[in-house]
Formats: C-alpha cells, structure tokens, sequence
C-alpha cells in the first residue's frame, strides 16, 4: 500500500468514524455523566455542581448504580429480556431459513416479486400491525374463541393470548421476520451452485450436501440477520407495553418509564448503559463468530 | 403571468389558513366533537389536539421542551407544579366574559389562589367501571376496592382486570383501601400499599390507561379502573353497540381520587389570542354542558347545569352525594423525594 492509498482508505473510514463518535459515542459519555447525578426537581438533571460562600462543591452520587444491585428485580428483568430476544432470533432463524433458501433457489424471475412479498408489510405503520394482532389475540378474537374450543374439548382450562408473553414474542418475531430474511437470501444466493453439483457427483445425499455445503456457507447471514433480528427485539418497548400485560414488561419498557413517567433520568441512564454494554459484548461475539464463519466456508 | 400570480397568493392564504390553528393538549377522550367544530367555525381555525393518558406523561413532555401547546388541560397538582416552574402565561380576565360562569366552589383553590393561571374545565373521579352482568352473576360488589384488589374477591374475575397505569392513580385507590389517605406520604405506608398492589397484580390483565374503555365495551374485561368521563363513555358505547350486557360504574364506598382539571397557556403558545378564545369559549354554559352530556364529566360551571339532563345530574359517581364528597381527595403536588420514593416502588412492581 502506497501512502495515497493509505491516506484514501483513511478518508473514506472518516464519516462512518464521525457518525459513531456523534451518535454513539458522545451520548454515551453524556448518559455516563448522567448516570452519577441526581434527578432534577421537575425532570432533568440536578446541577452537578453548587457554589457556596465562594466554595465548590461537586454533587455526584453512586446511588443510581447501587439502586440497579439493591435487589435482583432489574438483573432478573434484564435476563427475562434477553431470552425474550434470544427466543426471538432463535425462532426468526428457524422460519426465515427455509423462506431464504426457498427465494435463492426459485427463478430468477420471480425472486424480486417473492423479495418484495417479504418487505410489504413495511408499507404499513407498525402500531397498526401490533393493533391487528391485538385484535387477533383478543379474548372475542376468532383464534382464541376456536383455541379454546380444543381446549374446552380436552377438558383444559381456558387460555387467553392477549397479554401474555406469548403474545409479545408472536410479535417480535412477526415484526422482526424480514430482518432476518434478507440477510440470509442476500447470502443464500450468492452460493456457487457448482459445489453442490460437485458434492452430488461425489457421493453426497441431499442431507449431506446441505450440512457440509450449504449450512457452513450460510452462517455469516444468519450471524448477520441475528444482529439485526436480536438488537432491536432486546430494546422494543411498544410491543410489551400494547400485549405484555402485567407480566410481559421487557427492560425497554423499564427505561422507557424512568425517562417518560418517572422522570428519572439518572437511573434510566444506568439502565440504558447496562444494556448498551451487553449489546456491544455479544455484537463483538457475533462478529467474531461470523469471521470465523467466513473463513471456514472459503469465501 | 396572472394566473402563475393567483396561484402564489391562493398558495399563500393557504397557508395563512393553515397556520392560524389552537394548539390542544388534553387528556383523551375529554373533550365533545361537536363541542370542537363549533369552536372551529367560531375562531375559523383548526384545532389541532394532542392527547395525554396521564399526568406524569404530560408532565414529561412539557418539560422536556416538548409541543408549543396553546392551551393544556392539567390536573390541580401539575398546575401547581407548572406554575413554581413559570411555565405558565398569567390569563387576560379582560377577555374573559364567562369567567363569572365558574362555580364559587372550584374557584381560588389553593394551587392557583385568585386563579392567576388557571381557571376549571372540567372534574373527575377515578372509580370502577365494570360488567354489570358479569359482576351481579359472581355476586362481587363492585362499590368497594377490594374488587381490584383483594384476592379472595380476584379469583373470579382473573384476567379481567385491567387498572390504571399511572403511579398516582393506583397507589392512591391502594392507599383508600387501606384506609389511608391518598397523600400519605409515610414510607410505611406506601410500602404496605405496594405490597397490596404486588398481591393483586397476578390477576390483574394489564395496566392499561388508555384503551380499557373499548375493552369493556367488547367485553374483552370486566372491571376496569379508570376515570368516570371514560366510563360514562363505556356505558354509552355499550348500549350504542347493543351488546348483551351493560356497562356501569360506581364510586368505590372508601373514597377515590377527585381530579379537577383546568385550563392553562403555557408561556410558549404560538397563539394566546386564540387560546383565550377557547377558554372563554369553554366557559360558555352550553358548550360546558356537553362536557357533562357528551363526554360524562362532572361540572365546575355552574351556568351549565340547566343544560344537564337530570338522569345525569343524579349520577352520584358524576355529581357525587356530599356524603361522598367527604371521602374525595385531590392529589396534591409531591416534592422530589417523595417522588423518587413513589416512583422507585411504582418501578419495582412493574419490574416484579
């Protein structure tokens, strides 16, 4: 690499470097600022500082930090979250794999029609998909009246959808699905089908060809779409707070309460922080496992 | 060239048009359609509202710089908080003529002596709306809290609950039912209340402050925590829907919380011109009245009530007997420790 090459690579990593120093890194350090004072009277913040009889004095608390090990109650709400979105990822994975394969392996022709199917449920705003699934799980909802037939009939107790945990992770899997799809056929279809041809000449069955061919190949999209599928379903909190009932909160909804009704920005920091550190960790897992996974698959 | 120039200046008066509007923000559901386009035509302006399910909501987003509202409808306390924070436009009286509508009793109250800032709209009490079919086949009494938060009263009606999600709210009905009043601020005290709400919300559906009024009226729940406007609405929309049960409700026999909510500009309003208008437009006695006959509020304006239907006015969970009254409270303003206390336990039980 000649110095201008190096100088351009340089300038061309500048903006993505600005933006995260803009819009990560800067509120990060804020909310850590934050995190270490008190409330204010009204919301905000307390000044950090007070002067009197010409004396300085700082006013910082470990309190907000100390609050989130008081008990177990936010680390167990934390954990309960991560699960959720773990879930989530998981069963996005499962359902979106087949649907991936499926597109990348149709003709070409139809495969930008079959892409677009997946992504139109964009064209509607995303509280009214939560609202029609609050139709659909409620009580007096055709899905729940028929389920309970069964289970009427089976001579069970009567269950209901709406507000439960169910609901919240039917959701976040309905909303997430796409995220997971496109990254996946994005990979998917980049294959060289020529191996699998080669593997057959060789012996393999079809199980074969995709465990040893196929699946390696295909890791680094689904590290990818986990990453996309996995983040935002940690931090939602309009789906939990529309269908979660009072059991189906997530740590979102937490933070959400200590900026909005609380008025705590402090411990909504602390929260906030917790979370962002947790996310960065199992990215930098993600990423890790995806180079790894590239390499295996020799691409 | 000439019509290039009409089309400017239609443009330009469009959106002269467009940019004469009252900015509105007020809790849901609380003000009459009717009431709104009436003014619309009055002012030949838009209302543009905004909608707020709880005051610590409004509060937040007033604060945090959020809206150019030209009028907000705040409960008593947060007009107290409002105006140590001088957030608040002093009113001109002299563009006021119905001031002298205002009933004496809600007038010069202790949050805004000589109503400077802030003059009533409108009052409610927080109570319980419930399935009158459903409640009268478990044989549950429905006029006491222990219909939302005893156990032994819950068993029946699991998953048919939904109360208010709203700390102010939901600890003061605990703090009724334990016989405390709603301002209590002991710590005990307010430990033992949320020891009584932990206890209860394994039954409880939601916590839901905004949409329990459709859920009644489906009859997706049963009982249902709420504002008595709101359930005035249930009832009404029940027996609009022709469902096969009927909505009512009922002013718990411990006593509630009694809010009365007011009309204040904020210092920022885009057009106080236009919210004195619709303040003084509020006080009319008609358009007051249909606070009462369309929307289900109690009512401060006492020119209003010949315009209220009696069956209304004998509504005792709307106009409550003064044997009630007694046992009404108003939330008063809470100082920041005793906030952060409320708030701190209010988190824990949504987390729990």
């Amino acid at each position: 690499m000649n110095r201008a090459e190096r100088l351009r690579n340089h300038l061309m990593a500048l903006p993505p470097a600005l933006y995260l120093l803009l819009f990560f890194a800067v509120p990060s350090v804020m909310m850590l600022f934050a995190s270490f004072r008190y409330p204010g009277e009204y919301g905000g913040l307390a000044p950090w500082y007070y002067i009197e009889d010409g004396q300085l004095s700082l006013d910082f608390t470990l309190e907000n930090w100390l609050r989130l090990f008081e008990s177990g109650i936010y680390l167990g709400l934390l954990f309960k979250s991560l699960g959720y979105a773990l879930l989530t990822t998981l069963i996005c994975t499962i359902m979106a794999y087949p649907l991936a394969l499926m597109i990348a392996r149709s003709q070409k022709r139809f495969r930008d029609l079959l892409l677009l199917l997946v992504i139109l449920p964009f064209w509607s705003n995303f509280l009214v998909r939560i609202y029609a699934w609050m139709i659909i799980f409620s009580p007096q909802g055709a899905l729940t009246i028929g389920l309970n037939h069964v289970t009427g009939a089976l001579g069970l107790e009567p269950i209901s959808l709406m507000f439960s945990s169910t609901a919240v992770i039917t959701c976040l899997v309905y909303v997430h699905l796409p995220f997971m799809i496109l990254p996946l056929y994005a990979n998917l279809e980049k294959h060289d089908n020529r191996l699998l041809d080669a593997a057959q000449d060789l012996g393999a069955n079809r199980f074969q060809c995709f465990w040893l061919i196929t699946w390696p190949q295909s890791l680094p999209g689904i590290y990818a779409g986990a990453i996309l599928v996995f983040i935002p379903s940690l931090g939602i909190f309009a789906i939990p707070d529309l269908l979660g009932g009072t059991n189906g909160i997530m740590i979102g909804n937490v933070i959400k309460q200590q900026f909005v009704e609380s008025r705590d920005w402090p411990f909504g920091s602390v929260l906030s922080l917790v979370l962002t550190g947790i996310t960065l960790l199992l990215v930098l897992l993600a990423a890790k496992l995806g180079k790894t996974g590239g390499a295996n698959s020799g691409t | 060239m000439k019509k290039l120039l009409c089309c400017f200046v239609l443009c330009l008066s469009q959106f002269a048009m467009a940019e004469k509007a009252l900015h509105l923000f007020n809790w849901n559901d609380y003000i009459a359609e009717d009431t709104v386009t009436r003014f619309e035509a009055l002012c030949d302006c838009k209302v543009v509202q905004d909608y707020f399910s709880a005051t610590e909501e409004m509060m937040a987003k007033l604060l945090a710089g959020g809206g150019d509202y030209d009028v907000v409808i705040p409960t008593q306390n947060a007009v107290e908080a409002l105006v140590k924070q001088g957030f608040l436009m002093p009113l001109d009286k002299s563009k006021l003529s119905n001031i002298g509508n205002s009933a004496a009793g809600y007038m010069n109250k202790a949050y805004d002596p000589g109503n400077v800032y802030s003059l009533p709209y409108a009052f409610t009490t927080t109570l319980i709306g419930y399935n009158e079919n459903k409640i009268a086949e478990l044989g549950i009494d429905p006029a006491d809290w222990s219909i939302i938060f005893d156990p032994a009263v819950l068993t029946k009606i699991k998953g048919k609950v939904t109360v208010m999600d709203d700390v102010e709210e939901l600890f003061g009905a605990a703090l009724k039912y334990l016989g405390y009043s709603i301002n209590d601020t002991d710590e005990k005290h307010l430990k033992e209340a949320q020891a009584v709400i932990l206890k209860a919300k394994p039954y409880w559906a939601a916590f839901n402050s905004s949409s329990y009024i459709k859920e009644l009226t489906v009859g997706n729940i049963w009982v249902a925590h709420g504002y008595s406007s709101d359930m005035f609405q249930a009832r009404a929309d029940a027996a609009e829907a022709k469902r096969d049960f009927t909505v009512n409700f009922v002013l718990p026999k411990q006593g509630a919380v009694l809010a009365l909510d007011n009309m204040v500009i904020p210092k920022k309003a885009r057009s106080p011109e236009l919210a004195h208008m619709f303040i003084n437009f509020m006080m009319d006695p008609q358009n007051a009245a249909e606070l009462t006959t369309i929307v289900g509020t109690g009512n401060p304006n006492a020119a209003a009530t010949p315009f209220i239907d009696e069956d209304i006015l004998k509504i005792t969970a709307i106009f409550p007997t003064p044997e009630l009254q007694a046992k009404l409270e108003t939330v008063a303003a809470r100082n920041a420790k005793e906030r952060r206390l409320a708030n701190k336990l209010w988190t824990e039980i949504k987390v729990r």
